[in-house]
């Protein structure tokens, strides 16, 4: 419960006054987003032919007739809008009685910089450089904020969605293992497959939708606090996709895929010969120069309309400049103008699939070289969220309603393109203008909720944060191997002006809170340096744990030449070591049992503590059995051993996709040279907020839930194992 | 989420919600879905290739 509050920033006005403000801008609101919702539909029935499809591979596209979708989308508007008043008058009978919210408590925002970390906070904020959050910390609240066992992104806002430990909510790491293939599998969203199609000539039409349902179980607090009258704004939250039907709305964040169905995968095309094709996270696609123009094909989704199968495809046509400081592209029936070395805006992609239907994206284009070689960087073709192809908003045409009210925006749950920096496609000044573009959108659509919907609780997670610490920390120490031939100088302040720029945001929406407004700002976890991998497979091969096939010395990715008939354990993921059990893996070799248990005492034993060569440094400081750290219906889906990595250290590259070699530590000399999947106790996240917070307290993500739930007069659920932060009253109230 | 209903033994809903609060679920119906979800994982077979499965993951810049 919330006893008293401490003033922060300026004065702004009678709670009555902006009560009923927030009424009339939530009605303004919910006209506006009915008429824009008719308003597409208008456009879409003139336009035609936009279908809802499914994209992603191996589940192929199915097209709701659009015709279909327009009427009942019309019919649900109108009917909407026409019982708007009675509803009203429900929704006001409901909250009268439901709990009231502490009088202390007018909206409860929630700010979050995905992988804020304290120590480089609270030094900034000594150094004078972050005004703002410091000013928190003086008038309110400044605390280290536990983190998950393991300290991932999924797994730390999944916590904090539901307030309970990861055996409830079912997130154990990005990646999950399918025990009967030894296949990784996405750990947030299954995708399904359409079963019936109908042949019709050269097309075979898929009759259905395929499925798309969350991993994430339990239930967020913001379906509670639907269920008691209080409406929610989540703006872009870690597995929240697909979007589930709340009362509030809601924008999907991480998780969301590219049109093609991957996580992000870009395409650059180049007339050079000397660069690689294959790449992580992209594609490089070599094509010829005719002078001064430059044909290919952009590649989208499967076809899955036709039976012939493929890829749809547009055409793409540059004609470079004579001086190579600027091209003019040429695709999919737009031209625009290219600088070299800035992105373009979104540009929207429209494939289509014949019979009259198309799916829509949006992507930028880069110019990254003219002369003498010419290189166009495209980043993933995100999801459109003016047309979206998937749901990724919560109600449906929320994206679009965005989309309309402030321009196109990124989709892709990890938008900024990581590997293409660490691939060399694009560079670090290309990188920080993608994410700090990304960025805007995200505060544009931020300060959107909270100035204009009213909702009684916003919530937006920014991972400009995130980004740019895996891929600049290299610059805050100088013997980092991924430094070794590259520029250390010209980007060293990145860090420094990141958290600088965070602080910026922190101040502007300050300046938007009322007296009344809880402000919470925090991070999922915090970070070190990543300077050297360790190849946890390779251990197991190398101890006798996992064995290769006969006459192999080390194995391709995804465990292509282990087997499985003589290997009692294996690594996957970025935290998780899992037993080859027996009656659960496919070839599972190990009964459950004392047989099971001897062994992971003997694994946690002999890996707890394990030294880098030279016997210098900690690789691994700890290693948990999962049973010991989890509770709950979901606990038999986690690794059965977690993995908690030294400062300095993390899963090796190879070891997180299954590859078996040589060496079991090695440099990491990628440009991600920060991270936080290590051993959670070293990398706390943040805490601020405007209120201030007993110091006793020892707060964990998972008690951010049943702190908003208690600021709303409601009790935590049984199931929750955070609890209810408390507040200091204010001396003299 | 959309979906159907089904109908069930009064006296084996009420056994089904004790049992769901006990077990931590956040609800009854999160606990029958669950149920379900297990044995059917037992009988089916997990339909996608092996490329398409990788394929999914491509990008994640955390591996």
């Amino acid at each position: 419960m919330f006893r008293g509050c401490h003033k922060i920033g300026q004065q702004c006005g009678a709670a009555g006054a902006r009560t009923s403000r927030r009424r009339k801008s939530r009605c303004v609101f919910a006209v506006r987003l009915a008429l824009s919702t008719a308003a597409c539909l208008l456009a879409g029935a003139i336009h035609a032919r936009t279908a809802y499809a499914y994209i992603g591979p191996g589940a192929g596209f199915v097209f709701v007739g659009s015709f279909l979708v327009l009427l009942v989308t019309f019919v649900l508007v109108l009917f909407s809008l026409l019982t708007w008043p009675v509803r009203c008058v429900a929704r006001a009978f409901r909250r009268r009685k439901a709990k009231r919210r502490h009088q202390d408590v007018g909206r409860v925002v929630i700010l979050g910089l995905d992988g804020l970390k304290p120590e480089l906070a609270e030094r900034l904020m000594d150094e004078g450089e972050l005004p703002n959050l410091a000013r928190l910390r003086e008038h309110g609240t400044f605390a280290r904020l536990n983190t998950t066992y393991p300290s991932i992104s999924p797994v730390a806002w999944s916590s904090f969605q539901t307030g309970a430990n990861p055996g409830r909510h079912n997130i154990f790491d990005f990646l999950s293992r399918d025990a009967s293939t030894y296949m990784p599998v996405l750990s947030s969203v299954e995708m399904g497959k359409v079963d019936r199609s109908l042949s019709l000539g050269p097309y075979s039409i898929p009759l259905g939708k395929p499925s798309i349902r969350p991993m994430r179980k339990s239930k967020p607090f913001w379906h509670i606090l639907g269920e008691h009258g209080v409406s929610s704004c989540i703006l872009r939250v870690p597995v929240t996709f697909p979007p589930e039907k709340y009362r509030g709305v809601m924008l999907s964040g991480m998780c969301v895929p590219d049109l093609i169905g991957t996580q992000g995968s870009f395409v650059a095309y180049t007339t050079r010969d000397d660069i690689r094709i294959e790449h992580e996270g992209g594609a490089v696609v070599r094509v010829e120069r005719n002078g001064n123009v430059v044909n290919a094909e952009l590649t989208g989704p499967e076809d899955f309309l036709k039976k012939r199968g493929g890829r749809l495809s547009v055409p793409l046509k540059v004609v470079i400049d004579g001086d190579g400081a600027s091209a003019q592209l040429n695709v999919a029936d737009q031209s625009l103008k290219l600088t070299k070395g800035r992105h373009s805006d979104w540009i929207r992609i429209r494939f289509s699939a014949g019979l009259g239907m198309s799916v829509s994206g949006v992507c930028k284009f880069l110019l990254v070289e003219a002369n003498p070689h010419f290189t166009l960087y495209v980043t993933p073709i995100n999801i459109d969220p003016d047309r979206p192809a998937l749901p990724i908003s919560h109600p449906f045409v929320y994206s679009s309603y965005l989309a309309k009210l402030l321009g196109t925006f990124s989709t892709l749950g990890l938008a900024e393109d990581t590997w293409a920096l660490s691939e060399g496609v694009i560079d670090e000044a290309a990188f920080l203008e993608q994410c700090y573009t990304f960025h805007d959108e995200r505060e544009r659509m931020f300060f959107n909720a909270l100035g204009r919907t009213g909702e009684d609780v916003c919530v937006c997670v920014f991972d400009t944060t995130d980004r740019i610490q895996h891929m600049f920390w290299r610059y805050l120490d100088k013997s980092h191997p991924a430094n070794r031939g590259k520029d250390i100088e010209q980007h060293a302040g990145a860090i420094t002006d990141l958290y600088r720029r965070m602080d910026g945001l922190v101040g502007r929406t300050l300046d938007r809170l009322g007296k009344r407004d809880v402000l919470i700002v925090m991070s999922d976890h915090g970070f070190q340096p990543f300077s050297r991998g360790v190849n946890v497979n390779s251990w197991l091969h190398q101890n006798g744990y996992l064995a290769l096939k006969d006459g192999a010395e080390e194995s391709g990715e995804w465990f292509s030449s282990v087997d499985w008939t003589r290997t009692k354990a294996y690594a996957m993921g970025l935290g998780g070591l899992y037993v080859n059990q027996k009656g659960r893996e496919a070839q599972g070799i190990v009964p459950d049992g004392d047989e099971k248990r001897l062994l992971k005492e003997e694994l946690i034993a002999r890996l707890s503590g394990l030294k880098d060569t030279g016997g210098n440094r900690t690789g691994i400081t700890q290693v948990w059995d999962s049973a010991d750290l989890y509770a709950g219906p979901y606990r038999e889906n986690a690794p059965d051993l977690i993995i908690g990595y030294g400062a300095g250290y993390r899963a090796s590259w190879d070891s997180v996709t299954g590859k078996v070699g040589a060496p079991v530590f090695e440099d990491n000399k990628m440009c991600w040279g920060g991270d936080h999947c290590i051993d959670p106790r070293l990398v706390p996240g943040v805490l601020f907020s405007n209120r201030r917070i007993d110091p006793g307290e020892n707060p964990n993500i998972m008690d951010i839930a049943p702190t908003v739930l208690a600021a709303f007069g409601i009790e935590k659920p049984g199931y929750m194992d955070g609890k209810p932060l408390e507040f200091e009253r204010e001396s003299g109230d | 989420m959309a979906g159907a209903k089904i109908r069930i033994d009064k006296d084996l809903l009420k056994r089904a919600t004790r049992c769901a609060e006990i077990a931590g679920y956040s609800s009854t119906e999160e606990f029958i879905t669950h149920l379900i979800e297990r044995e059917l994982s037992k009988l089916e077979q997990s339909g996608d290739p092996d490329e398409k499965v990788k394929e999914r993951l491509r990008g994640l810049g955390y591996i």
